[in-house]
Parts: structure tokens; sequence; C-alpha cells
């Protein structure tokens, strides 16, 4: 399965090394991502220098998305200054390994009864705030119950709903019981919102105080302008090369590129693509593009005509030209889509299905066949979704012209986008961060009841597969399973997925990083601080 | 030394002297200033530096050529009147004249004109300049050149539109506060101090969040083009009918009829959403005219003249048609050449919080934004809309500072 | 000069009427706004059961009314009242925010106004001269490009280039006010070049507007030299629009330079407020609207207040 996979990844990259769309640079990275060993990737393309981290340095990350009203509160995390900011001074129970397998954080073994109803995680008895206080079950069992509960007021509520009680086994394990069997709940763990406060001992959690027990903690900060943070020096794990760590608030797109050129920050978490090719001229400047399960959507209302029609939706899934999008819109930082919601970065991925490509002849045909030549529809977009994503709804409406369908992109406010347009319009354009796992992913988006059933898709097959895959055990059927699933919703569903984005992201002179790194958020699972350090 | 040193400085004297003989005392000085400084470019900046120098000479004597011949041009078809006037206009005018019918040229047969559609996707993204392409492509691989004559006709139409709107609104309300004052003058103040205390950009943000998305249908475009149009209209009749009940039935009616009308027409040029952007343009920039309107009548108001025409019984109407208007024209049309391209700019800032106009539609302002960031590595795209835009409003500019100065009445 | 202190009183009374037309504009703009804060704070996060319990916890189950005159009954104690997504007290959110943009302001200003007004009476005094046309295409020029792009092409010249100013205007504490000046020093400048034009084009007009009066024709008759009858006859009757003009510009230097703070990251008060409409953050946005609208109050005052102080005819009415 995993050699499998290896393989396609492998010729892609191959394929894409000989006709010049990628660089060696961005190779390495694929390579690195897709799961090759060192060995293998630099068979392919040459040498790299073994990893030798050391001590010291007072790290500069330039970070986007960062907002005055955010707050240290887990549960309302939506900001990316706030998923880095956790990701280095509060820990996890488990945490995505460099590799992008599942490790331990805080908890240092896990284990499920065989229904997967519950689970025990052993926590590290060497853990501790950094008031200097030991992470006990307590800890946890509050930081969880943040999440969940009539008077929750957490974004990550509806991941919990399955969870009936979360109890203490002694100080340093802690039980979690499930209503429905769940055997991705270790994975689930890694979310973001459930990073671990300090209990206040009545039940709640002390989360204003900005206190962790991350690798590092903070000095000051304030929020949506910069943060200073120092070395955790009881942190309960290895690394934290870095004695000291800004993070800088860069929002504006020339902003980040520049202060990483003038030398004012070591990393910046995301590049404008347009200048991708510009800036790895930059001999100063280190690119990593990392292949992502984030992906861009354009969720189709299988309820409302004309998208009630299969036909329908598959010709417009067929009249769209992927690579051409990816080479203008991503300029190559992405994975092209294939109309089911996992990428290859993640498990379980269906490496055997065949790709959909562009054909508007086929989609016309379809559309004959549904009755709607010369189809006219409207499609909603905002230019916060992704960088671009006006411009690729721009160019698809032009593809889908060869195959008769007239699409009219509705340029809709930034503000509001996700409240007013997003599962309220029937053909929207949609930017989904990665879920760790298909089951979470499918569970939030395509479940017939889900609250974000972003294309109100119903098939019974689909929801009867979905309760039987959580809580099998067993891997290969489980896989199997989830390829069933991507095939329906390839075939039938009412998702167009165009790609999934690549994480582009770049470190300054000086700047190392190991040879993985993580695919779960950008700048190497937003552990950037407590992974890379500084060349001696 | 190479041969093109030696032709620049040969000619550079040569001009010089030939000045010198003939008496022409700024442009012998002119030339050899210019004949100096260039032996200190040359020394520190080398040929290069020469090169730039004879090409912005050359541009300069392009457009001066380019001017003169179109003044002339145009004095020549002109009625014997206005062809008197022309003769006044410096070379400058000239230019802005030319460069304004240009645009308005290239707005006005856009399609005929540009050799692609505003959308047509043609060739691979940033793809360089070619035989087809003269500017190459943007972003998605369309042509930059069609793009840019396609933004000529949505983008100035636009800006005009609001400009024209704010400015009919803005200087009738400030005309008529100056000559009525008391508390008519107290309210139309105070309601334009509310409107500019909020500031422009949250403003709109803010109306267009409010008016955009489901509101932006023909018939809210319509309802409120109408209402602006009332309240422009209001302001006139109030003005005309001078307290008499019949003249303000009459004036009413007319009114009526004359904004649906207005309404209709807007409806027929632009669509929905920019007949929306429009107004929310005209509304916040009216106060600034009303201000300014009312801070110059207020000087002209005090003077003795009007004085004498109120003593006279003149009515209110006649007083600013006749009396005010006229001497407060001059700061007037310089504040309209501002305005109208602080427009571009607003709509552009606009299109960065995703309010402005909607796509594929050409437009300066957001061809810029699309491609700012790589001016840093010294790529030209983004300069190309840019340009159009400054080239715009220095020509109107001018323009505006010729008619400034026929107003203001000097010789010379 | 009682009538001009009557006048004050009046004005500041009015302002105070002006401000609580505004709180209420905005409060219900933002109550129109598609969408709110416990939608806006979720994000995509939302469910049904989380936005009722969020909702609740910030009050926004009460009608709209009563929030607001809430609000308005602390605001009249000068209790602006907490954030309502971070619970932190409004005051302290924003007080660092509107120093840092008010000492921008200043900065550009004491630059920008000597500036154009200098260059606006010498262009009058040399008009339709090639300096006129050349101040005139470069101040122009300055005001065309959207101002954020303006920001690029100065970074990529002043501080990619040659590095003379840092890209950034980051700040931190322990800045000396040398090096505060240094680092801001790009952020400024823009705001110079955008706002120099338009001061300095009104400065010219409204001086060429009076040299054509018989009072000129006369001064120039006798003999005084031109920059003279520029400075002593003409400039006294022209500080009305010009002050006028630089009232307007000195409130946009504090009220409209989100992209400058944007551009070069500096933290000011205009991305606070961005920030708090996208949020709904309501006692936020109302307390930078209102500080924003008692600057402009102020400033059209004093305009005003300026404008009738020198005009001898506006001093003493008939």
């Amino acid at each position: 399965m995993k050699k499998n996979k290896d393989q396609v990844l492998l010729d892609k990259l191959a394929d894409a090394a000989r006709t010049g769309t990628i660089s060696r640079r961005s190779f390495m990275n694929y390579a690195a991502a897709a799961g090759l060993t060192a060995s293998a990737a630099t068979g392919l393309w040459g040498t790299s220098a073994a990893a030798n981290p050391t001590s010291g340095g007072t790290f500069r990350w330039g970070v986007h998305d960062g907002n005055t009203s955010d707050t240290h509160d887990p549960g309302t995390y939506v900001t990316r200054q706030m998923i880095f900011l956790a990701h280095t001074h509060r820990s996890y129970l488990t945490m995505i390994e460099a590799d992008n397998s599942l490790g331990p954080d805080l908890a240092t073994g896990w284990e499920a009864t065989p229904d997967a109803k519950q689970w025990t995680f052993k926590l590290n008895p060497d853990a501790s705030f950094h008031s200097g206080k030991k992470v006990t079950s307590q800890d946890v069992i509050d930081s969880l119950n943040h999440h969940r509960g009539d008077a929750s007021t957490s974004a990550a509520k509806a991941l919990l709903t399955d969870v009936t009680d979360v109890t203490a086994d002694g100080d340093n394990a802690v039980v979690i019981s499930l209503a429905r069997g769940n055997a991705d709940l270790p994975w689930l763990m890694t979310d973001y919102h459930f990073a671990i406060c300090p209990s206040n001992g009545d039940g709640t959690i002390d989360w204003k105080s900005g206190d962790g027990s991350g690798p590092y903690k903070i000095d000051s900060g304030e929020f949506g302008i910069r943060w200073e943070l120092t070395r955790h020096d009881g942190w309960h794990l290895d690394g934290a090369y870095f004695d000291k760590v800004t993070m800088l608030v860069l929002n504006d797109p020339n902003a980040r590129q520049t202060a990483l050129v003038t030398g004012d920050v070591d990393c910046i978490s995301l590049i404008e693509l347009k200048t991708l090719a510009l800036l790895e001229r930059n001999p100063n400047v280190s690119i990593d593009n990392i292949p992502s399960g984030g992906a861009i959507t354009m969720p189709m209302h299988c309820d409302t005509a004309p998208f009630d029609d299969v036909n329908v939706r598959n010709a417009l899934k067929l009249a769209m030209n992927r690579d051409e999008i990816i080479e203008k819109i991503s300029f190559g930082a992405a994975t092209k889509g294939n109309d089911f919601h996992l990428s290859p970065v993640q498990p379980y991925w269906p490496d055997d299905i065949p790709q959909r490509d562009y054909d508007p002849d086929q989609a016309k045909s379809l559309l004959k066949k549904a009755g709607q030549e010369g189809l006219t529809v409207n499609l909603s977009v905002a230019d916060s979704v992704y960088t671009g994503a006006v411009d690729m709804c721009v160019l698809y409406a032009e593809q889908a012209k060869a195959a008769g369908i007239n699409i009219k992109v509705v340029r809709e406010p930034n503000d509001g986008y996700y409240s007013d347009v997003w599962l309220k319009k029937p053909f929207s354009a949609v930017s989904w961060g990665a879920r760790p796992t298909p089951d979470v992913m499918f569970t939030l988006a395509y479940k017939d009841d889900a609250a974000w059933n972003e294309s109100r898709w119903q098939n019974e097959r689909f929801n009867e597969l979905l309760l039987q895959a959580k809580g099998e055990l067993d891997d290969s059927l489980r896989a199997e399973m989830y390829r069933e699933m991507c095939l329906l919703m390839r075939d039938d569903g009412g998702t167009i997925i165009p790609f999934f984005n690549n994480w582009v992201y770049a470190r300054g002179k000086g700047v190392k990083r190991h040879e993985n790194v993580a695919a779960s958020w950008s700048c190497d699972g937003a552990r950037a601080a407590s992974r890379w350090w500084f060349e001696a | 030394m190479n041969v093109f040193v030696i032709i620049y400085y040969t000619l550079l004297l040569g001009g010089s002297c030939l000045a010198a003989f003939y008496n022409k005392r700024s442009a012998f000085l002119l030339l050899f200033s210019l004949t100096l400084v260039s032996f200190i470019l040359g020394i520190v900046g080398g040929v290069g530096a020469l090169r730039l120098v004879a090409i912005c000479a050359g541009l300069l004597a392009l457009s001066a050529m380019v001017a003169y011949a179109f003044r002339e041009f145009l004095v020549a078809i002109a009625p014997t009147n206005l062809a008197k006037e022309l003769r006044t206009a410096p070379l400058t005018a000239g230019f802005g004249m030319f460069i304004i019918f240009t645009y308005a040229i290239a707005g006005i047969f856009a399609p005929w004109i540009a050799p692609f559609g505003e959308a047509q996707i043609i060739s691979s993204a940033f793809a360089p300049p070619d035989e087809t392409m003269l500017l190459g492509a943007d972003q998605l691989g369309r042509d930059m050149f069609s793009r840019v004559i396609f933004g000529a006709r949505n983008t100035v139409a636009l800006a005009l539109a609001g400009t024209v709107m704010a400015f009919l609104l803005g200087a009738l309300a400030g005309l008529l506060a100056a000559t009525t004052g008391g508390w008519f003058d107290q309210i139309l103040a105070r309601t334009s101090d509310v409107i500019m205390s909020i500031p422009s950009l949250i403003f709109a943000l803010l109306m267009l969040s409010i008016f955009g998305g489901e509101l932006a249908n023909n018939t809210t475009a319509f309802y409120l083009l109408t209402i602006f149009a009332g309240v422009t209209g209001l302001l006139v009749v109030t003005a005309v009918s001078e307290r008499s009940v019949m003249g303000w039935i009459i004036g009413l009616a007319v009114l009526g009829g004359v904004s649906a009308a207005f309404a209709l027409g807007m409806l027929v040029i632009f669509n929905p959403s920019e007949i929306i952007l429009i107004l929310v343009v005209a509304v916040i920039y009216s106060p600034r005219v009303f201000r300014l309107t009312r801070a110059v009548a207020g000087n002209v108001v005090v003077m003795d003249y009007i004085e004498a025409a109120k003593l006279r019984g003149e009515r209110t109407w006649y007083l600013i048609r006749r009396e005010i208007l006229p001497n407060s024209t001059a700061p007037l049309v310089a504040e309209f050449g501002l305005e109208f391209c602080f427009v571009f700019l607003l709509i552009a800032g606009l299109s960065f919080l995703g309010l402005g106009i909607q796509p594929p539609t050409a437009d300066w302002g957001s061809m810029v934004r699309e491609n700012a960031t790589l001016i840093s590595f010294g790529d030209v795209t983004p300069l190309i809309p840019a340009g159009a835009i400054a080239l715009l409003t220095v020509a109107i500019n001018f323009v505006v500072d010729w008619m400034l100065h026929r107003s203001s009445g000097l010789k010379g | 000069m009682g009538d001009i202190l009557g006048l004050v009183g009046k004005r500041l009374g009015l302002g105070l009427g002006i401000l609580l037309i505004i709180s209420a504009i905005i409060f219900f703009m933002v109550e129109l706004l598609p969408g709110d804060i416990a939608e806006a704070v979720l994000g995509q996060g939302a469910t049904p059961e989380n936005l009722a319990a969020l909702r609740k916890e910030m009050g926004l189950d009460q009608p709209a009314l009563v929030r607001y005159f809430g609000w308005l009954a602390n605001a009249v104690t000068l209790d602006f009242g907490n954030s309502i997504v971070t619970g932190e007290s409004v005051v302290d959110t924003i007080s660092s925010r509107l120093a840092n943009t008010l000492f921008l302001a200043t900065y550009a200003a004491v630059i920008a106004v000597p500036i154009s007004i200098v260059l606006g009476v010498l262009v009058a005094l040399l008009r339709n001269s090639i300096f006129d046309r050349v101040v005139n295409v470069l101040t122009l020029t300055s005001i065309s490009s959207p101002e954020f792009f303006l920001g690029y092409i100065l970074i990529l010249y002043l501080a990619v280039k040659t590095g003379m100013f840092p890209a950034i205007a980051s700040l931190s504490n322990d800045m000396t006010f040398g090096e505060l000046l240094h680092r801001t020093f790009l952020p400024a400048l823009t705001l110079v070049l955008v706002v120099t034009a338009h001061m300095m084009r009104m400065t010219r007009a409204a001086i060429i507007n009076l040299l054509a009066s018989p009072y000129i024709e006369m001064a120039r008759l006798k003999g005084t030299p031109p920059w003279k009858v520029i400075v002593k006859h003409a400039l006294p009757n022209a500080w009305a629009p010009i002050i006028n003009v630089v009232a307007l510009n000195l409130a946009y230097l504090i009220t409209g330079v989100v992209l400058v703070e944007v551009v070069f990251v500096y933290p000011g008060i205009g991305q606070a407020l961005v920030d708090a409409v996208s949020k709904r953050d309501f006692p936020v946005v109302q307390a930078c609207c209102l500080i924003f609208a008692a600057t402009f109050i102020l400033l059209n005052l004093a305009a005003d207040v300026g404008a009738i102080l020198t005009n001898p005819r506006l001093r003493h009415p008939k």
C-alpha cells in the first residue's frame, strides 16, 4: 500500500522533473513529503547534507493572518497567528511528526478497547507548565471539557460530540469514552483547538494567562502584532534549539517577502505564489513547497436545480482544466484534485482511482443528456478564500465555455463570506484546512446530516460506509471502505475539487530543518520553532 | 568616446549657440545648463545616464510636438470664438487634451481597438511582450494591452460618474448653504460633518457590505439612484422656487420625472453593483465638495457686489448662477481634477477589501493591486496600469491648470 | 474675540451632538452587516449550538436597542466598555495604537504641511514655468498610484536596494527617539507623498485665484516685487481654502492610513478598526470611529476658526 503510493508519486515527480515544471528544491520537498527516505530522494537528485542541530539564537518568524481581536482561548483559535503560537507555547496530547506519522506529545502512549469506544492516554510525568506546575490528568480533562457541553463556545465542539466522558485514571492517565467507536481518536487529538491549558481546579481552564506546557513560554506580546518567547527549560520533548523566538505578524505579502529578503526575519509562513519563481532565484532564501491536505472545493447544492442532476454535476467537473488552474493560479504549488476530499499526503489515500481530466466534449454530451445545453450558473467567490481565488473562477469560467457552459463569477465581499455565502449560495468556492484523517473530513462536510454538508449531498451507501469505517480497527478493510467512499464522491458527489494547495513558506540563510517536514500546517506542522535550528 | 556621446554634445552645443544667436534667452539657458549638467552626469553615470537624458528629452520633445499639433488641429476645426480661446492654451494643456482625447477614444471604442477580449485567455501567465501582445500577458494569460484599453472604459466611466454626481450634490448644497445661511446652512453643514467624520474606507466597507450581495439588483439600484437624484434636485427646487407654493409644485413634478429618467438612464449604462459603488463614492465625496464650495462661496458672499445684488432684490437662484458661481469656479475646477483621481484610488482601495468591480471586468486599480508584489522583484507589470492612471491624472490637471489660469483673468 | 469663543463653544456642543448621531449610525450599520460577532469569532467552526452559547455569553441575545442604550449609558460616563471578543477593556486595547497613529500622523504632517505650502507659494510665483510643471507632474504622479503601491516602490528602492531604511516599521519598547524616526521614515514619507499634492495644488489655486484682484494689481503697479505680492497680499486672503484642505488632509493622516499600516506593519489604530469590523466587535468599532469623528470635528472647527481669523470680512460681518 505504502510502497505503491510512493511509486505513483515518484513517477509523477520524475515526470515533472523531466518536463522541467519543478525545481530541484521542490523535488526534494515533494519527495520528502511522499515519505521517501533521504537516500532514495538524493539518489535521484544528488546530495543533501545530514542534519546535526545546534542550539542558540533568536528565531524571528514572520507569520501571516493575525488579527487584533484574537485571544488565547483555544476554543476560538481561528487565525494562523494563533495556530502557530499555540504549537509554540502549548502542548497537545499527540502530535503529527515530521514524517506525517502520529507521535507522542503530552501522551507517551495510548490504547483502545477492541470496539474503539474507550481510549486510554498515558501522560508524560515530566511535562510541566511554564508556571512550574506539573501537567496532570485534571488539566487534560478540563481542557477537553472546554470544548464539550451545552455552555461550550468552542468551534471544535462538533469534533467531540461522540465523547461521552473524560475521566482520570490516576494523575498521569486519562480515559476518553465514546458513544460510537472511533479508531481515529488519537489523530483527532492533534487538532489545533485541543491545546492543553492549566486547570483552574473548578472544571474550567485558565486560558487567559497564556500559560502552556509547550517548548517556549511567552515573555510579552500583543495579538495581531508580535510575540516574544523564551525557551521553556522543562519541556518534556527533544528539540527547541532556539534560545528565543520572536513572532511578527506580517499580513501584507510584500512586507513578508521584503522582511525575509532584507534579513529582518528568518522565516515567513506564506509566500505569494506569483512571486515564487522570482524569490526562488534569491540564493539566501530556501523555499519549502510542501503538498498538504488543505483543499479548495467548489460545492454545488445537490438539492437545487440544476445541480440536482448528477450529469450536470459531472459536466461541471469535466469542464475544468485543472492543469491550467494549477499552472496559473497556484504556479505549480498544488496537487491536482480528483473530486474526492483526500490528498496524497493523507492516510488512506487510494492510489488507483483514475484522474478526471478536462473533457469539454464529454461535458457537453452529459449536459445534452440532462437536457441542460447552454447551461448558465452563478459561481460565488471572494478574494479571501485563497490567493487568486477570484482569478481561478474566472479562468474556470473561460474553460467551461468550451463545454457550452456559461459560468458567471460573482465576487462576494470578503467580510462575512463564510456566514452569508458559504452553505447558502448553491455554487461557491471554499477553502478547507487539512483534517488529520478522512473520517474527520468526511463526517464534517459530506455526511448527510452534517452541519457543514456544503454540497447538501445525500448518498445512502456513503453514509453507511462512513459509520462502518469509523469503528473499524483493521487498516486494510478500512482503506477499502475509504476507497469506495472516494469513488462515490468523485462520481456522484456535488463537490468539485480543483486542487490541494501546497504549503509554501521560506527560510532565510542559516535556518536549517530536518529532511522531513510535517504537512499538517505551514512551517513544519506549525512547529518550526521547536524543530528547526540555526546553522552553527 | 563613442559616436552617441559625440552627437549628443554636438547637438546640445549647436542648439545653445543657435538659441544664443537668435536671442532666445530661456531656451539658451535651458540648453546650455543641460550641457553643463550632462558633463557631470556623463562622468558619474557614464553613457547610460546620457542615453537616459537623451531619451527623456526625446520623449519630452515628442509630447511637445504632439501637443502643439493637436492644439493647432483643434484651433483649425473649432469655431472662431473657441479657437481664440484655444490659441491661448499652453503646450501642457494641449498635451493634456490630447491624452484625454486618446483615452476617450480608447474607452468608447474599446471593443474595436483592443485586439482581444478583456476576459479572453490567450497565453501562459506573464508571457513577455511579442507582436500579438504589445504589453505581454497578465497573471492569467490575458492580453495586458487589451485590458488596459478596456480599463479606460470601465474605470474612467465609473470614476467620472461618481465624481460628477458628488460634485452636483456637493457644489449645489455648498452654494445654497453659503447663499441662504441660517438654519439651512447649519443642517447641511452638520450632515456633511457626520458623513465626513466616518473614515471613507470604513464607511464604504460598511455601505458596500450592506448593499452588496443580495441587495445589488436593479430595483434597489433604481430606488437608490432616484433618491440621490431627488435629494440633488430638491436643492435646485429650493433655490428656484423662492418659497412660492406654485414654484414648489411645478418644481417637484419636474424633479420626480427627471430623477426617474436619470435613474433609468444610469441603469442602461451600468450594472447594479457598479451603480451602488458609484453612489457610495458620490456620498463619500460630496461632503468634501460641499465644504470647499461653502468655504469659497462664503468668501464671495460677503463681497459688496453680492450685497448690492441682494438689495436689488435678485433671487437666490440668480445670485448663485450669475454672481457666486462664476467667482468660485477656479478652486472648484481644481478640486474636480484631484477628486477625480482620488475616486480611482478609492475604488482600487475597495478592491483591496474585495468590494470593487466585479471580475473579470478590467479595472486599473485592481490591476495594480493584483500584481503589486511583483514590483519588489523589479517586474514592471503593475507599473503599466499605475502609469495609465498617473498619465490621465496629470493630463486632466494640466487642462485644469489652464482653465484655472484663464478663469482667474490673469494675462500671461 | 468673544464672538469666536462663542462660536467655538457652540460648535463643540454641536460636535457632541454629531458624535451621538455617529454612534447611532455606526451601531446600526454594524447591526445591518451580514453575520454577527458570534459567527465571525467561530468562523467556519460555527454550529447552531456553540453559536447560541457564544451569543448568550456575549449578551447578544438582548435586542439591539437595549444593547445600544446600555453602551450609551456607559459611554456618557466615559466608560467605553470591554471588547466583546477579547473581554479586554477597549481603552487598553486601542490607547497604545492611537498613540502610534498620532505619532505617525504628526511625523508626516510636520514634513508635509510646510513643504506643500512653501511649494504651493513657489509654484504660484513661478506659475507656468518649467519648475511649476515639474513639481506638478511629480506630485500628481505620486498621488495617482494607490498608496500601498507607492509604499512598495519606496520599499524597493530605499529598503531592499539601498538598505537606507528598514522595510518594516514594527516597534519595540526599547527604541530611542532617533531610532523611532528612522524606523518609521518610510511610512511617513509615503503619507507625505500622498497628502502633499492636494495641499500644494490648493495653495497654488487659491493664490492664483486672487492674483487678478484689483488690490493685487494695485500692489504690483506700486512696484512691489512678485514674491512680496504673493506672500503679503495674496496669501492672507487665500488662507481659508488652504486651511480647509490642510485640515482635511490632517484628518486623513489619522483616519485613512489603514493600507499604509498594513504595508509597513505599523501597529496603528486603522488595522485595529478593520479587524474589529470584520469581527463585528461593536465596542471597539464604536470607540475607534468616535475617536476619528472627534478628530475630524476638532480639525474642522480649527479650520473654520482659522478661516474666520484670517478673513477680516468674516471676522466683522456687516
